[in-house]
């Protein structure tokens, strides 16, 4: 299936990196925390997604053309974004490419970065940060760090794609989400996703700029935000609200 | 024993009349395919949301960079409301590493139609951080 989806390097890629992974999703958490790691670490593109699934649809950047979903790097760290949302109905084939690739390059572990909606997030002071992984001892880790883990429930998008392949092959995989809104660029929450990183990986980025700049990216990430909307409907992202129905 | 009042079939009618209003606006909105900016006026249109729920539709908005004295929230009819802040710098096209339009925005301007009837003068709105939120309490019946 990943043979539809191919994965282009632009430079050699070392052994043994962490991956983390920033795509469009609730509140663009990934894809804001993706933003600014690149531009707090000094990230470069080393490999991009190259596939005739995705939209007949390049990014511009000075005159020159770029694929949507691209993988910034610097020494043993990689971060997959896409800078715009992902069909839901290819979601697999470009997640398990990227998974298959990481495989390739003995990736140490996989990240994604997200959130997770929740009613009268405006009224939230603090934010807390949920984790769920590919294995019980990447679960263990995330615990040790304090960060709570999302016990029972759904999850929609890339990410639910990450932990159930790397939990078949073996891989180790985590997803920390971020309490965000469902439908607005939120920052914050951003920001909060970023602190728990830093706590599991040891890659920290000082956050206040971000905070500072929350209202311009807010600003200028609405037209990403409403294009991700209407993905997450299409896909049924609602259903992470579902109540879930326990079956031992 | 209590004997129920109402509720059978034109209550159940109303409220599927209603989330097919609801689901309709979605449709519509999703659909649309329009820019989020309008150069002639100054003005882009703000992320939007809605919320029905039995007792009042809470509509919201994020506002980033809006100064909350030039806010004002207008009801154009029963249903619609005119949305429109000034925004505390001038927005230019450059800003986004757009240099194909030319053009700057001054303020935020949006319209909200309401899909179910509502009391539109008893609204009462927040504004915090940036956010604004409309709770408009339902009128009973139609």
């Amino acid at each position: 299936m990943s043979e539809e989806v191919n994965i282009v390097e632009r430079q050699s890629i070392p052994q043994g990196a962490m991956i983390f992974l920033g795509f469009p999703d609730v509140g663009l958490v990934g894809v804001i925390a993706a933003e600014h790691l690149v531009s707090e670490l000094g990230l470069v593109e080393v490999a991009y997604v190259d596939s005739k699934l995705l939209p007949p649809l390049i990014v511009l950047h000075d005159g020159l053309p770029h694929s949507p979903i691209r993988v910034f790097g610097k020494d043993k760290l990689l971060l997959a974004v896409s800078e715009t949302p992902i069909p839901g109905d290819i979601i697999y084939q470009v997640m398990y490419a990227l998974i298959d690739w990481a495989k390739k390059k003995d990736v140490k572990m996989m990240v994604s970065l997200s959130g997770i909606p929740i009613q009268d997030r405006q009224d939230l002071k603090e934010l807390k940060v949920f984790a769920a992984a590919s294995n019980q001892n990447v679960l263990k880790m995330a615990q040790d760090k304090g960060i709570e883990t999302l016990s029972e429930g759904y999850m929609v998008g890339p990410q639910a794609v990450l932990l159930q392949r790397s939990a078949r092959m073996g891989m180790p995989a985590l997803a920390l989400m971020s309490q965000c809104f469902l439908n607005y660029p939120d920052p914050e929450a951003a920001a909060e996703v970023l602190k728990s990183l830093a706590m599991v990986t040891g890659v920290k980025v000082d956050v206040a700029k971000l905070l500072e700049k929350g209202e311009e990216i807010r600003l200028k990430a609405r037209d990403v935000m409403q294009r991700t909307q209407q993905e997450m409907t299409k896909m049924k992202k609602s259903q992470e609200l579902d109540l879930p129905m326990y079956v031992s | 024993m209590a004997i129920r009042k109402k509720q059978p079939t034109r209550d159940i009618m109303d409220s599927y009349f209603e989330d097919l209003e609801i689901e309709f606006e979605r449709w519509r909105e999703t659909f649309l395919e329009r820019p989020s900016w309008n150069l002639k006026a100054g003005t882009m249109e703000p992320l939007k949301d809605m919320k029905v729920t039995t007792t009042e539709v809470v509509a919201t908005m994020d506002l980033p960079l809006t100064v909350e004295s030039s806010l004002q929230v207008k009801p154009l009819d029963n249903e619609t409301l005119e949305i429109s802040a000034k925004m505390k710098r001038t927005v230019h096209f450059e800003e986004f590493g757009v240099t194909h339009h030319k053009g700057e925005f001054q303020r935020f301007h949006a319209h909200v139609r309401v899909p179910v009837p509502v009391k539109i003068d008893d609204m009462k709105i927040k504004f915090k951080k940036g956010l604004l939120e409309i709770h408009i309490p339902r009128k009973r019946g139609r």
